[in-house]
């Protein structure tokens, strides 16, 4: 067993640390504040090649590995989780499905030009009436001569006011149960699609998250992707990506906690001594540094699974379960650790805190992954 | 089109050095980075060879765990890189780097135009390899460079000296030694390292090098730094001031 990162993946890690103090840091503050999305940021993302890190050079990307496109998302989620998030679903769901899923000339069309982050994707699955329960959705797409007609409303679309195409899910056959719902590829602007405002977050503010209203809108039959009633399979093995994503950005967040709680428990002095020395602190820091272990490694072996061709479903579940739990619960102590400091805007673990809630729900709810593992495990 | 050498050196990132404590260094869980100046060094070669043409070479000697740093400056825009590797190249003086870098050049690359080095490494900043292989080589060195041209077989070069700037020209092919201020080093994108491994590396062992000089200087020992503070506090009439030269004799500061 090796344990080691190959010499190209320790450089990429430090090539994107370096482009985080630079580009990232500064800005993250502001982006979150403003609930902005630092278009200028992500153009200099793609200029390096970071836009499309898993996707095959052929298709524009820069055919990096799973496991290094996991280890980037966690650098830049150190610095700022809604940017290491922004990249995690356009590159490692909505570019990896057009990958897996798309024929030739999809991925020319669509792929390419994500891929080298000329622009950015979205996936639209969840709906006001259908989280968890995905078959509760309502949306359908009817076939009308050589067009597919899509009606309903999404809502919780991450990228929605950003991204210029989407991966979107309805049903052609109701009836026909869990294969019964497609995956169709809608462009920005396609008449019948409306893109709802931007909603105000409680973290990840600079993400871009929005409703997406669908009326008669019509999309060609060459944009049906995969095959028809395929939509459920490919949703889930989009999410199975997905997760390792998320698991990474918890992996940045918690290894944010992690430095700022060091620096500022050496720092701060009471009781005639650094706060680091106080057991009560120490050993808060020790519980943290052994669960950011914990989820690094699940979250790596997850992506290392993917990337020699086996299955990861339960352990992408198993790493987002617990990468995004223990975000939660050590942010909440880097804040205690902080005191009133931490609890002030500018103090960065009030951010990680406000940030790492969402982990616990996208993608997949903590029950829904408990779902997924329990499902493995139990059959 | 000219061939230009980047020299670079693969040292301890300080940011990794903890402080033990009774005062030593402790390395063992350092990272390691091309020296910051040295990151310079290759730049100005890479961008000189963006803008007229050639080849830009990587070289440096160090211990055959340094192929990360040889794969980060190939990443940096460098087309080849010769890797002079022993365990003991790890902590040579100026005076052998100079020595070994110079055959290397002399009988590996022969036709060069320029060699660019960092004004000095991240770790010993002795500021003497750059000078040295000049003078092995017998070319004409240029230091603390600030900004650099080349032009018809010749190199025009801002210095940064003490009492303002020198402009310098100088035949090729000459050395110089870059300080910070000349450019800011890029930043590898994600093709740019995936690729470098692609990129052709030749590496010599020490025993394919003339004999290695032997080092005039034994390091002892390393420490950090210590600041003291005796927290006395003295007043500003003239027995406090008799108090506190009495203080300073005390302590041997002064007689």
């Amino acid at each position: 067993m090796d344990f080691k990162l190959t010499e190209e993946q320790e450089l990429i890690r430090q090539n994107m640390r370096e482009f985080c103090k630079k580009h990232v840091d500064p800005i993250a503050v502001e982006i979150d504040e403003n609930s902005r999305h630092p278009a200028e940021l992500f153009q200099k993302l793609a200029e390096g090649d970071w836009m499309g890190m898993p996707i095959p050079q052929e298709y524009g990307g820069a055919g990096a590995d799973q496991l290094t496109f996991v280890i980037t998302v966690e650098e830049l989620s150190r610095s700022c989780a809604s940017t290491g998030f922004t990249i995690s679903t356009h590159a490692g769901i909505v570019c990896m499905m057009l990958l897996l899923f798309g024929t030739e000339e999809q991925k020319n069309k669509f792929l390419v030009p994500m891929a080298k982050g000329q622009h950015l994707g979205a996936f639209a699955l969840t709906e006001p009436g259908a989280g968890t329960d995905v078959m509760a959705a309502a949306a359908t797409a009817i076939i009308d001569g050589n067009d597919y007609v899509i009606n309903g409303t999404k809502t919780f679309t991450s990228n929605g006011p950003t991204a210029e195409t989407f991966i979107v899910f309805a049903w052609t056959d109701k009836a026909a149960g869990r294969k019964g719902m497609s995956a169709f590829i809608v462009p920005k602007n396609t008449p019948g699609m409306r893109v709802g405002e931007h909603f105000k977050k409680m973290g990840l503010r600079s993400s871009q998250t929005s409703e997406m209203i669908f009326k008669d809108c019509r999309v060609p039959r060459v944009n049906l992707l995969g095959k028809e009633g395929m939509g459920l399979q490919m949703a889930m093995t989009g999410f199975d990506h997905g997760r390792i994503g998320i698991a990474a950005q918890c992996v940045g967040i918690l290894q944010a906690a992690l430095d700022e709680s060091i620096r500022y428990s050496k720092e701060r002095v009471q009781f005639g001594c650094p706060i680091a020395r106080h057991q009560a602190i120490a050993w808060m820091i020790a519980d943290m540094a052994t669960d950011l272990s914990a989820a690094r490694f699940l979250t790596h072996h997850a992506a290392w699974l993917k990337d020699q061709n086996q299955p990861f479903s339960k352990e992408a579940a198993m790493a987002k379960l617990y990468a995004s739990e223990a975000a939660m619960k050590h942010t909440i102590k880097a804040v205690q650790i902080h005191g009133g400091y931490g609890y002030c805007k500018g103090a960065k673990v009030e951010r990680l805190m406000r940030d790492a809630k969402i982990t616990e729900i996208y993608e997949g709810t903590s029950e829904a992954q408990r779902m997924v593992i329990s499902g493995n495990v139990l059959r | 089109m000219p061939t230009i050498i980047a020299c670079f050196k693969w040292v301890v990132d300080e940011a990794y050095i903890r402080r033990g404590p009774t005062g030593n260094l402790d390395f063992s869980s350092v990272d390691y980075k091309i020296g910051e100046y040295d990151r310079n060094a290759i730049e100005e070669a890479v961008r000189l060879k963006e803008s007229l043409g050639g080849s830009a070479i990587a070289v440096t000697a160090g211990v055959p765990g340094a192929t990360k740093g040889i794969k980060d400056a190939l990443s940096r825009g460098c087309d080849q890189a010769y890797f002079l590797t022993d365990t003991s190249f790890g902590d040579m003086e100026p005076s052998q780097t100079a020595a070994i870098l110079a055959e290397v050049i002399r009988s590996q690359i022969q036709s060069y135009d320029l060699i660019i080095c960092g004004e000095g490494s991240s770790d010993l900043y002795a500021q003497q390899v750059g000078p040295r292989l000049a003078e092995k080589l017998g070319i004409p060195c240029v230091s603390f460079v600030q900004k650099l041209s080349l032009d018809a077989g010749k190199l025009s070069a801002e210095r940064r000296v003490e009492e303002g700037i020198e402009v310098i020209s100088a035949p090729l092919p000459a050395l110089v030694t870059v300080l910070p201020d000349i450019n800011v080093p890029r930043i590898p994108g994600v093709k740019d390292t995936l690729m470098a491994s692609k990129k052709p590396v030749v590496t010599i062992k020490k025993d394919e090098l003339q004999r290695v000089g032997e080092a005039c200087l034994l390091t002892i020992s390393l420490t950090a730094a210590r600041m003291e503070r005796t927290c006395e506090r003295f007043g500003t009439d003239a027995a406090e001031i008799t108090r506190f030269v009495g203080s300073l004799r005390k302590k041997g500061v002064i007689g």
